[in-house]
């Protein structure tokens, strides 16, 4: 099936109860495919039908906190319209799907979910159909966790993915609904628990500095939770996605790795596989989670590799790729650092070829041994 | 509406407490205090950026969420459509200015109409963003000096119409619109209570004035907004789901506005002809509801 239908059929099978969405290609299928669900019968949820992104967003934080499991997706501008409620409602576990779509083309870049990156939303990104649908339903395990409470984006490439048939296996619903139990959250209005006491149980952070320490630091612990989460699922549906936040492909003994996003990881392992065949000491790591950014994990991997090529999809403009950005800030510290370079590619979905993961590997293997120049260029 | 009922002859205890931020003579407040006695407990009020969100929220001790200035109406459908897909039924209010209203909140206000979400929508409207320091809004009413349309030299205040939002819902096919004002209070309980005892988007759209923005005594609110019923300004009517359209309030003479607007300071640098085209627009405005009263609008 299609990326946007393996998604459709996780928020299905975890009985989401309000959807809200507003269409924008290539998101739309996801919602139509909900929206067919419910008309026959198969999903019992509310579609508020909404006249723009950012009734989307709140109309989903109204249901979320009126108790409601919700779901909503969007694309490229369409988040990006999103933003003002996103950096509200920060302790209401929303799921949303994120089909990449670039602001230069139709086509897929991570731009638009990276300009979201201080709202306070988590980020997950897949490389397949099977692992969007996977990380839907353990989007909703990691959102509804009652040390986290806290939203969850998830995203896959437009049109590589969401339009891209390929095969995929659909977990029983009886095993997901004993995985995932129904949303009961505390701070859902009830006419039974008196308002005095109903207060004392809302969330949320506001007032001063302290607000977004408290915040900062609640969010961080996300990280933690993401990898029992998976842990988790790996144990009851038997696949798995590296730890959850990062999976080294095909490393053992490598000296250099690249790091991939997406749907450029599945081409980046035939590329590293040909290298590796070819006694090239070269690895891939693919990152599946970019907020919050795995700091510790970027120094473990800066520990044992001493060279690592980044690839980015996306550009700060003016600044450069943001993962490249941030891996170097992880690792300033440490007392030995390996040299990391950074590419962009790919963007506003241009065709990311083997050839061209190649010229990156080769370029981050040189860096083992000697400087490179420059340091970050695009391909 | 339901029969007109005096605030003292409603059942149940009053959820407003006592003391609260607004200004003195604040219509606002009036309102909150005998809207939410009426809407009682089992209700979930909802706020958006403005008055009384900063000086009345903390004094509404019910069941509430603030979001986004644009939010409004797509906050009260995801309230509404949560709480009964989990099989709660209570009222779900959203609470706003005119800013929230008729401005940044109308596009979701339209389509929270259109979709018939199970609300009901108060419109608090003091005809500018007063929280702000008194801006002008699509509710500001011709010629009014504000911060923005201040009344100087080259400028004799807005320079336009005050939108016409209750008929622009009532297009929607909704089950009920009305206008009400805080000097008439039973007339607005009647409608809170009728509107209570509908399902879909029900919207009242109360004036309540300002004694900061619009420049009146704080002792004089009430006075003040009966003047404006009184003189035809701000005329009180219902539109039902079938679009019969009634005028709640029929004085056999209007007050002429200059009486009204003459106690408002943003209105001060009036001259007799400004006056006088006031006069002339509301009397026509009057004559046109007197004649669609009692009679199903072609909208």
């Amino acid at each position: 099936m299609v990326g946007n239908k393996a998604v459709a059929y996780g928020v299905k099978l975890a009985r989401v109860q309000v959807i809200s969405a507003y269409p924008i290609t290539p998101q739309t299928t996801i919602v139509q495919y909900l929206a067919e669900f419910i008309a026959n019968g198969e999903l019992e949820a509310r579609f508020i039908e909404v006249e723009a992104e950012i009734s989307a967003m709140v109309a989903v934080q109204g249901a979320s906190f009126a108790g409601a499991r919700t779901f909503t997706a969007t694309s490229g501008p369409g988040l990006l319209y999103m933003h003002h409620p996103m950096m509200e409602g920060n302790q209401l576990p929303i799921v949303m799907s994120v089909v990449h779509r670039s602001n230069k083309s139709m086509q897929p870049d991570h731009t638009d979910t990276m300009a979201q990156n201080a709202t306070g939303w988590m980020q997950l990104y897949c490389e397949n159909n099977q692992e969007a649908l996977d990380t839907t339903i353990m989007s909703y395990k990691i959102a509804e966790d009652p040390r986290l409470y806290t939203p969850c984006m998830f995203g896959i490439d437009g049109y590589i993915l969401s339009y891209t048939a390929e095969p995929v296996e659909i977990p029983d619903q009886s095993l997901v609904d004993e995985w995932l139990p129904p949303f009961k959250p505390k701070w859902a209005p009830d006419p039974n628990i008196p308002v005095s006491e109903w207060k004392k149980m809302q969330g949320g952070y506001y007032g001063g500095q302290k607000a977004w320490i408290t915040h900062d630091e609640h969010f961080k612990k996300s990280l933690e939770i993401i990898k029992e989460v998976h842990a988790d699922f790996e144990k009851n549906f038997g696949r798995s996605y590296g730890n959850g936040i990062v999976e080294e492909y095909n490393c053992e003994g490598a000296e250099a790795v690249i790091v991939a996003m997406g749907t450029i990881a599945s081409t980046a392992r035939a590329t590293i596989d040909d290298m590796r065949s070819e006694g090239k000491s070269v690895g891939l790591v693919k990152l599946k989670i970019y907020r919050p950014f795995p700091m510790d994990e970027m120094r473990r991997l800066a520990g044992k590799y001493k060279s690592i090529g980044i690839i980015d999809r996306n550009v700060c403009l003016g600044a450069g790729g943001n993962v490249f950005n941030e891996t170097r800030s992880a690792v300033y510290d440490l007392d030995e650092k390996p040299r990391i370079l950074g590419f962009h590619t790919g963007m506003a979905g241009d065709e990311v070829t083997p050839r061209m993961i190649q010229k990156i590997a080769e370029k981050t293997l040189k860096a083992v041994k000697q400087r490179v120049e420059p340091t970050v260029e695009w391909v | 509406m339901s029969k007109p009922v005096p605030f003292s002859k409603v059942e149940g205890e009053e959820i407003m407490s006592y003391g609260n931020s607004s200004c003195q003579g604040c219509g606002h407040a009036i309102l909150a205090r005998i809207a939410f006695k009426v809407l009682g407990k089992n209700t979930v009020y909802t706020s958006v950026p403005g008055c009384i969100w900063i000086s009345l929220q903390g004094s509404i001790p019910l069941y509430w969420r603030g979001t986004v200035f644009e939010g409004g109406g797509a906050l009260l459908s995801g309230i509404s459509n949560g709480l009964e897909i989990n099989g709660k039924h209570m009222q779900v209010v959203g609470f706003y200015g005119d800013g929230g209203t008729v401005d940044i909140g109308l596009g979701g206000m339209s389509a929270a109409a259109e979709r018939n979400e199970n609300l009901l929508w108060i419109c608090a409207d003091n005809e500018a963003y007063m929280n702000t320091g008194g801006q002008r809004s699509g509710a500001t009413p011709k010629y009014a000096s504000t911060t923005t349309t201040p009344a100087t030299k080259e400028s004799r205040g807005k320079k336009t119409e005050k939108k016409n939002t209750p008929f622009i819902i009532a297009a929607h096919n909704v089950p009920y619109v009305a206008t009400a004002s805080i000097a008439y209070p039973n007339d607005l309980i009647g409608k809170l209570q009728y509107a209570m005892t509908l399902k879909g988007f029900k919207y009242i759209h109360v004036q309540s004035p300002c004694p900061t923005g619009w420049g009146f005594d704080p002792s004089k609110t009430i006075h003040v907004a009966r003047m404006m019923v009184e003189s035809g300004i701000w005329p009180l009517y219902e539109i039902q789901g079938d679009k019969t359209f009634k005028l709640n309030l029929k004085p056999k003479e209007l007050k002429p506005v200059r009486e009204a607007l003459s106690q408002q300071s943003r209105f001060r640098h009036l001259t007799d002809s400004e006056y006088d085209l006031i006069q002339n627009t509301t009397a026509e405005k009057w004559q046109q509801l007197l004649e669609i009263d009692g009679k199903v609008l072609p909208i």
